[in-house]
């Protein structure tokens, strides 16, 4: 790609007002054997590296992220005494095969790619788009008030990149598991003060021939809950206050509900 | 065999040579410049949005306290203990009032701004450099998205050029005062080698970004397919325009998700050919105007646009822009310049 002779959109237009050279007391020594490039090789070298090293950095993360072990062709996994056969082993272990080269350079590259936010990947609605998550929740406050509402809502949550920050809340908890639904239900409490129930819920997408048949997009049975999570404000860390000096903490005040799955996973 | 050394010399001089002009020509900073108060401009309207509801978000108690995702997410394994990640850092990690968080908020909301406009622009784009990657990382995982990882990127590369070198306050001010020392050649701006590379680099990263988003498209069933566009416009969560008249023409969903396919994986060879860019290009713009106008996702489909648009020789940002650039110095200092 880049021994293309004419490749760049970016150094077609360089004619600019050139720079005034004429004021200067002395004429400038010149840095490189080529008036169109200015800096001098051993600039142009260290750079070139530095460059390297820094868009393989950011090609290494999208591609370890996106390679994973495989069993070697072939692989029949065992069979138990019933004749029933065995699961396959866990992905580090034999006979699974690591990407070594990928994980090796994910090695070299890790601090770099997180001190310069480069640890990620790029799965834009990849590897298939999937129905939404969303929290609903309800929060009942000691005067007898119950709150609730649920995120991401288009109602309460505007403009649209706040409300979408709010899909993302209730979307990335697949991935952090259940003590982040804990956290969600703990800052809910906190807020409101009170008791805090949520729902994690994934609204189910409907097929061209459901939305032909007439179905709508958000159909009841389209929602289905994954898991319950409750919390307590009044058991939960209180911040340091006159009323509320630092010290030991009652038992139990920290996580307090187990996470209960009670629906189907996806 | 003397045929074959010369051969392969010539070769490794004109290697030499075209990786030379890829990177070290110097360009004229418009495309740069233009970039710069794009970019800006999206990452102040960004930030700006957290305003809405900051403690929750970034406060050290919020939706993930900064403990939890210190000591159980962003963690790693050493001797069998799980400690957090030293290299994952954010402003916001040692941040535990609620006045010192507002505080760096609106210095952060100053910097984008000033960032936008052009004011020290250099200052501020390593500025914020990272005071975006000290937001995002505080809210990955959380409520971060594709968004985020653009911003960051843009705002990383304008901080190598001389992003301020037009259409900024900076100019303007080196006008005023070049006027009084320099009448004949008040506001010259010279071709930057610095400025190439920034642009090399956001255009690069560009093709990264769309070569794997391909490929992780290509290990989908609905992908391949050819439904998954269809899937995507059912989503009502993302829904801002009705597309589901298109559940009568699975036709066009099938063509439209193995565009998408083709395109993001070959942008990265097509984009480098003069014959086959504008085609490249142009379906980026549809294909994130689409996104933007029918998903919801405006501000990520701008980002990318914006983005793509570091492929726009400096002549034709010129040609666009300077007409308006010239309307606002004349306004601001009493002289036309681009």
């Amino acid at each position: 790609m880049p021994a293309r002779a004419k490749p760049a959109p970016n150094t077609q237009a360089q004619a600019t007002q050139p720079p005034s050279r004429t004021q200067s007391p002395k004429p400038a020594r010149p840095s490189s054997a080529d008036p169109q490039l200015p800096w001098r090789p051993a600039t142009r070298v260290l750079v070139s590296l530095l460059v390297a090293i820094h868009l393989l950095a950011v090609f290494v993360a999208p591609w370890n992220l996106s390679t994973r072990a495989a069993l070697p062709p072939g692989y029949t996994p065992g069979t138990d005494s019933s004749g029933r056969p065995l699961p396959p082993p866990p992905p580090d272990e034999p006979p699974w095969q690591q990407p070594r080269l990928i994980r090796a350079l994910a090695g070299i590259f890790r601090h770099y790619q997180n001190l310069a936010y480069l640890n990620h990947g790029y799965e834009f609605f990849a590897p298939d788009p999937a129905g939404t998550h969303l929290i609903r929740y309800r929060v009942s406050r000691p005067d007898g008030k119950v709150i609730e509402g649920h995120f991401p809502d288009l109602k309460s949550q505007w403009p649209r990149l706040f409300y979408h920050r709010h899909m993302m809340l209730a979307e990335q908890t697949a991935g952090m598991g259940e003590a982040s639904g804990n956290h969600y239900a703990e800052h809910l409490a906190r807020v409101h003060g009170g008791k805090a129930h949520l729902e994690w819920v994934v609204h189910l997408l409907l097929s061209p021939k459901q939305v032909r048949d007439g179905k709508e997009l958000d159909a009841p049975d389209t929602y289905r809950v994954l898991a319950t999570v409750d919390a307590d404000a009044s058991l939960l860390k209180l911040p340091p206050t006159e009323e509320h000096p630092p010290g030991p903490l009652p038992q139990g005040s920290a996580i307090l509900q187990p996470y209960r799955a009670n629906g189907g996973g996806r | 065999m003397i045929g074959t050394l010369a051969s392969g010399r010539d070769y490794c001089k004109e290697l030499y040579r075209a990786w030379n002009a890829f990177w070290f020509s110097p360009t004229d900073p418009a495309t740069l410049s233009l970039l710069r108060v794009l970019a800006g401009a999206m990452l102040f309207y960004t930030h700006l949005i957290w305003s809405l509801d900051l403690p929750a978000f970034l406060g050290p108690e919020g939706w993930l306290p900064v403990e939890y995702l210190r000591h159980e997410v962003q963690v790693q394994d050493v001797n069998g203990m799980q400690v957090p990640i030293w290299s994952v850092w954010s402003l916001f990690f040692w941040i535990d009032s609620t006045w010192l968080l507002w505080s760096v908020h609106l210095f952060a909301l100053a910097v984008f701004f000033c960032l936008m406009i052009g004011l020290f622009s250099r200052t501020v784009a390593i500025l914020g450099y990272l005071l975006a990657v000290s937001y995002v990382q505080r809210v990955s995982p959380g409520a971060f998205f594709g968004l985020d990882k653009v911003n960051v990127m843009l705002v990383m590369y304008l901080m190598l050029g001389p992003c301020g070198a037009r259409y900024s306050l900076d100019r303007l001010l080196r006008l005023r005062h070049a006027q009084q020392s320099q009448p004949k050649d008040p506001v010259s701006t010279t071709p930057s080698t610095s400025a190439n590379i920034a642009i090399r680099l956001i255009q690069l990263h560009l093709c990264i970004i769309y070569l794997f988003a391909g490929i992780a498209k290509l290990e989908g069933a609905n992908w391949q397919a050819g439904t998954a566009v269809w899937w995507a416009v059912a989503n009502l969560e993302y829904q801002s325009l009705d597309m589901t008249w298109l559940a009568r023409w699975p036709i066009l969903v099938a063509l439209a998700t193995h565009l998408t396919v083709f395109w993001e994986v070959s942008y990265c060879f097509l984009v480098w050919n003069r014959y086959t860019r504008p085609l490249v290009l142009w379906m980026a713009v549809l294909v994130h105007a689409g996104i933007a106008l029918a998903m919801g996702l405006m501000t990520f489909g701008l980002a990318m646009i914006i983005a793509n648009m570091s492929f726009l020789s400096p002549a034709t940002v010129r040609r666009w822009v300077d007409p308006l650039a010239a309307r606002i110095s004349l306004l601001l200092v009493g002289k036309q310049v681009g």
